[in-house]
């Protein structure tokens, strides 16, 4: 395994009685695709949230790039985020701006490119997520799937070292959430830097990831290259495997997804 | 715009509707009319408090310069009873109360618990907006009584306390200057207010657009429209009963 | 230090709140083209409710004011009592609470649908400092829109008057306007001013400070709004009290 980019070491986090994160210790390598599955309401989101150090821990610390989020100032958080990108679960699109501004945010905020050289960096991004020509789309007028392509096209749009993602697949039917896969996968071949997803979709974990570790409980179950995960003897993480294959026979092609209510 | 006016007009039509041939949920009512006036009464207190000093203060600064000081309790009572406690009470129950109502039902119906109720065959009217309309129309000018004890109390306190004027004879003519109709009057603006709040605020509630800025957006509306209109038709009440 | 963010409700979070955007008006960026943005909705918003708030008060004023100056004789004073009044009392007060009731609501749905969603989530995580993007501007919006609000109303509130004395009633319309100002001073013209952009802070503050921490999903959204109004009045009307007691107690 290579050198990790992102360490957490003793992380809790409890919210009033709940004990979301207990005690975790976690590597994720450099320069490849690590999935973080379990069930939902295991905190996986949580965990990501304290990694971009949107979230505090009660104990323990996360390192990034070799710096500790939990104890920077803001102003160092900030830096070590501009080498970070992070697809939010529903998007989290700017419904005040057009497509292409949401994408080019980052790019006023932090470069001093002109407005024609951000118009042509967001098309490029765009092209890459294949939604070309969207730009002045507003954000109400995408689907699902496209709002997620947007929001990851805002993510990459500064050349991160990393790129967090959260439930690419969630609220997406099957045919949709193929297409995520294949996009991240593809995205990391081109890119080649660290990509960290958050799933609950085994079947998408073992098609894009090379690591997959498990959450359960508050604690990580398993972590392990993805063939060497998928042969795992755990009951938990055998339980989970057996299920969401079982579904997967039934659905032909992806489990069962609900859509989100909220 | 004549679009909301219809459909309001529509939402009114077939609430008095079914307030008229539905049996009333008697119990429904109350607990609305407790709920509105155990919450909004803190709040109601403590702003008429301040308005009656507030009162207090203005009155005794402006008839100073005219030497007219011991017409103060006369004009707290007047510009108090008749004017400032209905329409100040009536401001902040469309703050307090008919936000509530505009959010709660707004949820609701994003949430499709109001499509729910209908494929239960369960009235939407006869259940969530009758009782809120009459437990308003009981709470509120019991809520308006207690705010005027409170707006000329705190005036009086302030005349006495604040500005060293005689505390009698503030009362003296502040009790002088009003009669039964007052008292009735603002009462009776209370009860109309009450009403169009409530009926206001859950038709915002009720054509709410989905997502958290569609809740968002319909109890910001509800509050706006019920003051607008609570000021207009203020007027048009004293207009009739003062002129 | 813990982060913002991180804090539990209650008055640190809140005083912490007030003193980093407090921090952030005397360093760096403020997004003018974000404050005019947001002045252009307060007052687009704001307008038409105030003036159909403060106009028919000014009406109501005038009529009882009528009914008492008939008594003595005294129908000269009428619009000097009216621009007092409006001036000093209900046009503050009235637009404010328009302001609060529209502007600051939306201010607090929109805040709290961004946080609901994640999009404040997404500028922090994006390296964009939240509070000077998203509330600094609104909050400077409000505490320069509120005043001139007020004055709107004023004058709304004065017409009102002018309405029912002179066409309805048939006062003379020239004592109308010539003893407008009798009894108004400079001090009810900055006063005014100066007590509504404290009040619009209020609003500002609360409404920002109720979306920027809004929970629990959609329905959250409709309590930020309502704690967002009902707190907001209540905090201008108390501030209301004091303002007047110093500004009014203090002159001779």
């Amino acid at each position: 395994m290579s050198e990790p980019i992102i360490s957490l070491r003793g992380v809790s986090k409890a919210f009033g009685d709940l004990v979301v994160l207990d005690d975790v210790d976690l590597d994720i390598p450099a320069g490849q695709t690590t999935a973080i599955i379990g069930p939902s309401g295991t905190g996986k989101s949580v965990l990501l949230k304290h990694i971009v150090g949107l979230l505090h821990p009660d104990a323990g610390h996360v390192f990034v790039e070799g710096v500790d989020v939990t104890t920077v100032s803001e102003a160092e958080l900030y830096e070590v985020r501009k080498s970070m990108g992070m697809l939010f679960q529903n998007g989290a699109l700017f419904d005040a701006m057009s497509t292409g501004d949401n994408i080019a945010l980052p790019l006023r905020h932090h470069t001093s490119l002109s407005e024609a050289e951000i118009r042509a960096r967001v098309e490029e991004v765009l092209e890459m997520v294949e939604l070309p020509g969207l730009y002045d789309r507003p954000t109400s007028a995408l689907s699902g799937g496209q709002r997620k392509r947007v929001g990851l096209a805002r993510a990459i749009v500064l050349q991160p070292e990393i790129v967090l993602f959260d439930e690419p697949n969630s609220g997406l039917d099957p045919l949709t959430s193929d297409t995520i896969d294949r996009l991240i996968v593809r995205m990391k071949e081109t890119l080649g830097v660290t990509f960290l997803v958050i799933t609950h979709d085994i079947v998408s974990a073992a098609h894009i990831a090379d690591h997959i570790a498990m959450l359960h409980r508050g604690k990580v179950e398993a972590f392990a290259p993805t063939a060497e995960f998928l042969r795992s003897t755990s009951p938990v993480v055998r339980r989970f495997l057996q299920r969401n294959l079982d579904l997967d026979a039934t659905t032909a092609g992806g489990a069962p997804r609900l859509p989100h209510l909220d | 715009m004549s679009g909301h006016v219809r459909g309001f007009a529509r939402f009114v039509g077939r609430t008095a509707s079914r307030a008229w041939h539905h049996p009333i949920p008697t119990g429904k009512v109350w607990e609305q009319a407790w709920f509105i006036g155990v919450k909004a009464m803190p709040i109601l207190l403590t702003m008429t408090a301040f308005i009656g000093s507030n009162l207090a203060l203005q009155g005794y600064y402006a008839f100073k310069a005219l030497g007219g000081q011991s017409l103060l309790g006369m004009f707290v009572s007047l510009a108090g009873v008749r004017e400032m406690a209905p329409l100040m009470v009536a401001a902040m129950t469309a703050a307090k109360a008919g936000t509530e109502m505009a959010s709660q039902l707004a949820v609701m119906r994003i949430r499709e618990q109001i499509d729910a109720l209908e494929v239960m065959s369960i009235d939407p009217y006869t259940w969530l907006v009758v009782p809120r309309c009459l437990g308003i129309l009981i709470a509120l000018p019991a809520l308006t009584m207690m705010c005027i004890l409170t707006l000329i109390g705190t005036a009086w306190l302030v005349t006495m306390l604040q500005l060293g004027e005689s505390g009698p004879q503030f009362l003296h003519t502040a009790f002088g200057a009003l009669t039964g109709q007052d008292l009735w009057i603002a009462l009776f603006k209370a009860a109309v207010f009450g009403l169009l709040i409530s009926l206001i605020s859950c038709y915002c509630g009720f054509r709410s657009k989905p997502g958290p800025r569609g809740v968002g957006d319909a109890t910001n509306a509800a509050v706006v429209t019920s003051a607008v209109v609570c000021a207009v038709v203020n007027y048009l009440i004293s207009e009739w009963m003062y002129a | 230090m813990t982060r913002l963010a991180s804090m539990s409700p209650g008055l640190p979070r809140a005083t912490r709140f007030c003193g980093e955007l407090g921090q952030r008006v005397v360093t760096g960026t403020m997004y003018p083209a974000l404050i005019a943005d947001h002045m252009w909705t307060l007052a687009s918003r704001s307008a038409l409710p105030v003036l159909a708030t403060t106009l028919p008060t000014g009406m109501v004023v005038a009529l009882q004011g009528l009914n008492v100056f008939d008594l003595f004789g005294a129908q000269r004073l009428l619009s000097s009592l009216i621009s007092v009044a409006v001036f000093r009392e209900l046009s503050p007060v009235l637009s404010s609470m328009l302001v609060a009731a529209q502007g600051g609501a939306s201010f607090a749905a929109e805040l709290g649908s961004m946080r609901i969603q994640e999009e404040i989530d997404a500028t922090e995580v994006m390296a964009i400092d939240s509070l000077r993007l998203h509330v600094l501007p609104r909050v400077i919006a409000a505490v320069i829109t509120t005043p001139l609000m007020h004055l709107l109303g004023t004058g709304a509130g004065i017409a009102g008057g002018w309405v029912v004395a002179v066409l309805m009633r048939g006062e003379p319309s020239g004592v109308y306007w010539a003893n407008l100002w009798a009894l108004t001073q400079p001090l009810d013209l900055w006063g005014g001013v100066l007590k509504t952009a404290v009040f619009g802070l209020i609003i500002g503050l609360t409404a920002t400070y109720r979306g920027y921490f809004a929970t629990g999903g959609a329905p959250g959204v409709g309590v930020a709004v309502n704690e967002t109004v009902v707190q907001s009045v209540l905090g201008f009307v108390a501030a209301n009290y004091v303002l007047t007691s110093l500004m009014y107690g203090s002159a001779p």
